[in-house]
């Protein structure tokens, strides 16, 4: 019996090896292993044997069981390894097809440019505040030191709704709701759609937008309307930013000033973006007029202030090298996916 | 405001380059908007004198002309004109010339005979009868006689000066003059303001037996100073003259007008000369005018006059537009043999509402709209006079007629002179300032700190310490003010709720592939009609704007969705790929029209999609979502919009409000928008969200206990909406049904007609025990005894 056990130890070794599949090494571990299998048949020949061999050769047969057992788990793990080796190369994907993804839209370039300059702002304790886009003449221009005789009240600049009533030709407007609304200190920025009838072309448009800045505090001077200027300029320009201030006339400041900013193109010595001044005009700014101040309760005497009023749609179209304001409001795909990223 | 360097030199010592004035003129407040170098126009154009002139042997039409232009050697030009003359002395192009029209002359051969330059006519050098006598005769210009050969014509023609064009800004009318600029110069460059005194002798008589003025309405006219000249002798102006009106873009006509031109741009006060045999009954009344008046004014127009404007009558008729062009009647003519002279102030915003009214706006117009002091009436008066004197154009005559409503007096404003210094942060000494001010002719004196200023007629524009601080400041230089960083407080910025609001939904949409855009708020007053509505639906009540661009900018839109798809349409035009936009914006809607009071701005959010994988569903989605943001569960139905495919529209309300519309859009306004395939659109009312109150999000545990899942197969009427199948799910109050979800709409073959099939999978959950069958089942009895009370049963 120990030579057939042997026999069978090594037959079921060979057929291992030509084992190829998880179905046929089933088959195998049935063909000796099982109920019916080679080894327990010899298995039940046991009982013939002599109460001295039967430890032996039940040792042995223990020992070819588990031998095989052992080899057949083996050669599972492999075949099993085959396999997923076989499926992995049968799944293998081209990695260099495209991704799949939902589509991404994107805001509008003026608004990301606002988004931009209302961080700054909240960064530097401005609240961002609202107004009517349509006004009464007051709040447009009275209260603004534009008294009824005063040219910039001229029809062809603004478009009228009503006797009284007008589209907002600045957010300037914007300031004396705020200044009627809030007690000193007051730090806010405005932005907001103004409308002026100028006929469209490649840098005006009927429709535009500004950000109106307010301060009001007390000791409030030139000087600071500078810093604070200054501070805004570096953050949308770098930090080598410088700026200017060149002599104006606004109704509702006074002094009044146009702000120039070094030519970020060019960095200040002269280049055709800036026409070889080296400095680019960004806004328009000054301490706010005493009547305005009065006229909203404020005494003149005892709070200053400083206003500014920077174009959106000029700062969107400089940033991005847009060379016709009209693309902004055309909303061609081609040019709207270009501010996705 | 155009002036040129050479007339301002008559008032003031300009020791420094054109640019550098210039750079100085802006710090001090005077943009400049160009400096024209008048030399640059021509090059190497001389004068030269035609010595000999022959037939061309091949060509009848061109002579061949040998010239002197005083070298040594004539020079030989054919030209094609038969004006030319032996011995006349004319403008010659050289070769390797450049004239004004921007044509370049070089030498070549005319019919094989070589021709070295050009002769020039008046037109080809820009010039016109006025610049110089004869310019616009056809063929060449023939200079006067005497004329020296060789000579550059940038010479002959006083090209040699820069015209600079001033910009000045509204508070400074005065400087909407020479004399005003000049002044300024003079105190930015530190040299001395000379300022004309006008000296003239009268020859006798006396004005207020000639003529008489009455002002019937001083509101709008506070000053009317008239005079007499009589034994006018009408010609031509003398060259320094006619050059600084050309210079300053006017025409020069004869001694008379060009006088009161030049006045009015060397003073900034317009005036006004009447041929005196024209004024009839020699009365002159400054009055309104009645309605229905008529006058022609110089310019051969016709207009209806209203009693809002103010004309110069005479006892019959206006003879005047006051202050904006006279009446073609008494136009100064060539016989006038004596005038009367007018010099006023009329009131701005009179003059700038009738010239605005009329369609008329003139150089007078334009200085009166800015405003002018009462003194410079009487100044540029006296100016005019001398110039007439000077000039020999007539004999003065005594006595002036002077009509005012009493004269401002003088202002003084005194203000602490640290207090000017505390505006500006910067610390200018005391002496500085009185200096600079004096300097601008506020006559300044500095007591105990405190600065004392009287402050001229002219300078309206001073009030208080802001202005004085900024006369002080744009002359002392805004390079001492130095940046200093913001102080006071630290405050936080915040952003309004209604923005985080729309911020939060701008990132959903961008995050679901739109594209935001930005349209007009107006459009064309037929643009809404695409929409189909109901003559008398709210959002054709649109507020109108009186003074429009043109039509198509005249409406301010009470709705997004005619924007939106203008936007779609000129994408689907231009062909560009399956895409989504999403536009916030305001809409304007007036309480009542015409418009009396401020409208509700409220503010909208419109979708729009198009493209193949888009439908309905994908556009409900959106909407669903932005809602979801809100926390907001709505309520579909049925609307009913023109616009909108009538089968394919819905209604989204929540708590009674409607909060979205949207749908396909009606094949009918597509075509009529020029869009040829399905567009999707979708209203939603932001100002309804906004006022949706954000509960604070708060955990809940997560349930340990295993969730139940069973799936439900219903049939029902096709009609019946799913919604109602959900509600009635849903109205089964209990705790354990946690997600109603459904997964599957059939109809077919395999069920009756006018049915569908609708499945449902239902997730069941404790918080607190395993879930028994006999449980789920309670809950599921209750779920299909509410299903059948609206009509679906379980499929079997």
């Amino acid at each position: 019996m120990k030579e057939q056990l042997q026999a069978i130890e090594t037959k079921a070794i060979m057929a291992l090896q030509a084992v190829d599949s998880l179905t046929a090494l089933d088959e195998l571990r049935v063909a000796y292993l099982g109920k019916k299998g080679e080894l327990t048949a010899i298995l039940k020949q046991m009982g013939g044997l002599t109460p001295e061999e039967r430890p032996i050769v039940g040792q042995l047969a223990n020992k070819v069981r588990s031998t095989i057992e052992a080899k057949i788990e083996e050669r599972l793990v492999q075949l099993k390894a085959e396999a997923e080796l076989k499926q992995f190369e049968a799944e293998a994907l081209d990695v260099t097809l495209p991704g799949k993804t939902t589509k991404q839209g994107g805001l509008h370039p003026l608004n990301r440019v606002l988004n931009d300059m209302i961080d700054i702002f909240k960064s530097m304790g401005f609240d961002v505040v609202d107004g009517p886009e349509i006004e009464t003449e007051y709040y447009n221009f009275e209260a603004l030191n534009i008294p009824a005789d005063h040219p910039a009240r001229d029809m062809q600049d603004t478009f009228y709704v009503g006797d009284d009533l007008l589209l907002r030709s600045q957010t300037s407007a914007a300031q004396i709701r705020t200044m009627e609304n809030r007690k000193p200190p007051i730090r806010v920025i405005c932005p907001g759609r103004v409308f002026r009838a100028d006929e469209v072309d490649a840098t005006h448009s009927p429709v535009f937008h500004q950000i109106e800045g307010l301060v009001v505090d007390k000791d409030i001077t030139m000087c600071d309307l500078k810093g604070c200027l200054e501070q805004v300029a570096r953050e949308i320009y770098g930090p080598d930013a410088k700026i200017k201030f060149r002599p104006s006339f606004f109704p509702f400041t006074e002094p009044s000033v146009e702000v120039d900013v070094s030519c970020p193109e060019c960095g200040g010595k002269g280049c055709r973006v800036c026409k070889g001044a080296g400095w680019i005009e960004i806004l328009g700014a000054g301490m706010v007029h005493p009547n305005v101040l009065s006229g909203c309760g404020i005494d003149p005497n005892e709070y200053s202030g400083f206003a500014f009023g920077i174009g959106l749609d000029r700062l969107t179209t400089t940033r991005y090298k847009i060379s016709d304001i009209r693309l902004l409001f055309e909303n061609d795909l081609r040019f709207l996916e270009q501010f996705d990223k | 405001m155009n002036i040129s360097l050479s007339w301002l030199k008559y008032y003031v010592d300009i020791p420094v380059s054109v640019e550098e004035l210039c750079d100085k003129m802006v710090m001090a407040g005077f943009e400049v908007e160009e400096i024209v170098d008048l030399s640059k126009t021509m090059n190497n154009v001389i004068t030269g004198k035609i010595a000999k002139l022959e037939k061309h042997p091949d060509a009848d039409k061109l002579q061949i002309c040998q010239i002197d232009v005083g070298g040594d050697e004539l020079i030989q030009i054919v030209t094609g004109a038969d004006n030319v003359f032996e011995g006349a002395v004319v403008p010659v192009a050289m070769h390797k010339s450049t004239l004004p029209n921007g044509m370049h002359i070089t030498k070549g051969k005319l019919r094989g005979v070589p021709s070295n330059g050009m002769l020039c006519s008046g037109e080809e050098l820009c010039l016109k009868d006025c610049d110089y006598p004869g310019a616009e005769v056809y063929g060449i210009l023939i200079l006067k006689e005497g004329t020296p050969v060789g000579v550059d014509m940038r010479d002959i023609l006083h090209l040699n000066d820069y015209v600079i064009d001033f910009k000045i800004t509204a508070n400074r009318p005065d400087c909407q003059s020479v004399l005003g600029v000049a002044r300024e110069v003079a105190v930015v460059l530190g040299t001395e303001f000379k300022m004309p005194q006008p000296k003239y002798e009268t020859k006798g008589g006396n004005v207020n037996d000639l003529i008489s003025v009455e002002v019937k309405d001083y509101d709008l006219c506070a000053r009317y100073i008239g005079r007499c000249v009589n034994n006018l002798r009408i010609k031509e102006s003398p060259e320094w003259l006619k050059l600084c009106l050309r210079a300053a873009g006017m025409r020069p006509i004869n001694n008379i007008v060009d006088i009161t031109n030049f006045v009015m741009l060397e003073t900034g006060q317009p005036m006004h000369a009447f041929d005196r045999r024209d004024i009839a009954g020699d009365q002159i009344i400054v009055r309104r005018a009645a309605n229905g008046e008529q006058i022609t004014t110089l310019d051969e127009k016709e207009h209806t006059l209203n009693d809002s404007m103010l004309v110069i009558a005479d006892g019959e008729k206006p003879s005047c537009l006051a202050g904006i062009m006279g009446g073609l009647n008494s136009e100064i003519k060539d016989d006038t043999t004596s005038l009367f002279l007018e010099s006023a102030r009329f009131r701005r915003d009179n003059v700038r509402k009738t010239a605005r009214a009329l369609g008329i706006r003139t150089e007078s117009s334009a200085r009166f709209e800015k405003g002018i002091d009462v003194f410079r009436s009487e100044y540029a008066m006296e100016r005019a006079l001398q110039l007439i004197y000077d000039l020999d154009a007539g004999d003065i005559v005594d006595g002036t007629i002077d009509c005012n409503n009493g004269l401002p007096e003088q202002r003084i404003i005194s203000v602490s002179a640290q207090s000017i210094n505390d505006l500006l942060g910067v610390e200018v000494p005391f002496e500085k300032m009185v200096e600079i001010l004096n300097s601008l002719e506020l006559e300044t004196t500095l007591t105990d700190g405190v600065l004392t200023c009287k402050i001229p007629t002219f300078r309206e524009d001073i009030e208080g310490r802001a202005d004085l601080a900024e006369e002080v400041m744009r002359i002392y230089g805004y390079d001492h003010i130095v940046g200093r960083p913001m102080r006071g407080a630290v405050i936080r910025g915040d952003v309004l709720p209604t923005r985080k609001a729309d911020d939060k939904i701008k990132a959903l949409l961008c995050g679901n592939g739109m594209h935001e855009i930005a349209t007009y708020s107006f459009f064309g007053s037929k643009a809404i009609d695409v929409l189909n509505l109901p003559a008398d639906d709210v959002r054709r009540n649109a507020i109108v704007i009186r003074n429009p661009l043109g039509d198509e900018y005249s409406t301010m839109r009470t709705q997004l969705v005619v924007s939106m798809l203008t936007v779609m349409a000129t994408n689907i035009s231009r062909k560009n790929a399956d895409s989504r936009y999403f536009e916030t914006s305001r809409i304007y809607l007036p309480k009542s029209l015409p418009l009396t009071e401020q409208p509700h701005e409220s503010p909208a959010l419109c979708l729009g999609l198009y493209g193949k994988d888009e439908d309905f569903f994908t556009l409900k989605g959106l909407v669903e979502q932005v809602l979801g943001l809100f926390g907001l569960t709505a309520d579909y139905e049925k609307s009913a919009e023109p616009y909108y495919h009538p089968g394919r529209q819905a209604k989204a309300t929540a708590n009674g409000q409607q909060l979205a519309v949207f749908g396909e859009v009606h094949p009918a306004t597509a075509q009529k928008m020029g869009i040829d395939q399905k567009v999707y659109v979708a209203e939603i009312n932001l100002e309804a969200l906004y006022a949706v109150e954000q509960k604070q999000i708060l955990f809940r545990p997560i349930s340990q206990y295993p969730a139940i899942t069973r799936d439900i197969a219903l049939v029902c009427d096709r009609s019946l909406p799913v919604a109602v199948l959900e509600k009635a799910i849903r109205s089964v109050k209990s705790d354990l049904i946690k997600k109603v979800e459904l997964f599957d709409v059939y109809e077919g073959n395999q069920i009756e007609v006018d049915k569908k099939s609708v499945a449902y999978s239902l997730v069941l959950q404790s918080d607190s025990t395993t879930l028994t069958d006999d449980m789920c089942n309670q809950v599921m009895d209750k779920v299909f005894d509410a299903l059948k009370a609206v009509g679906a049963i379980l499929r079997s």
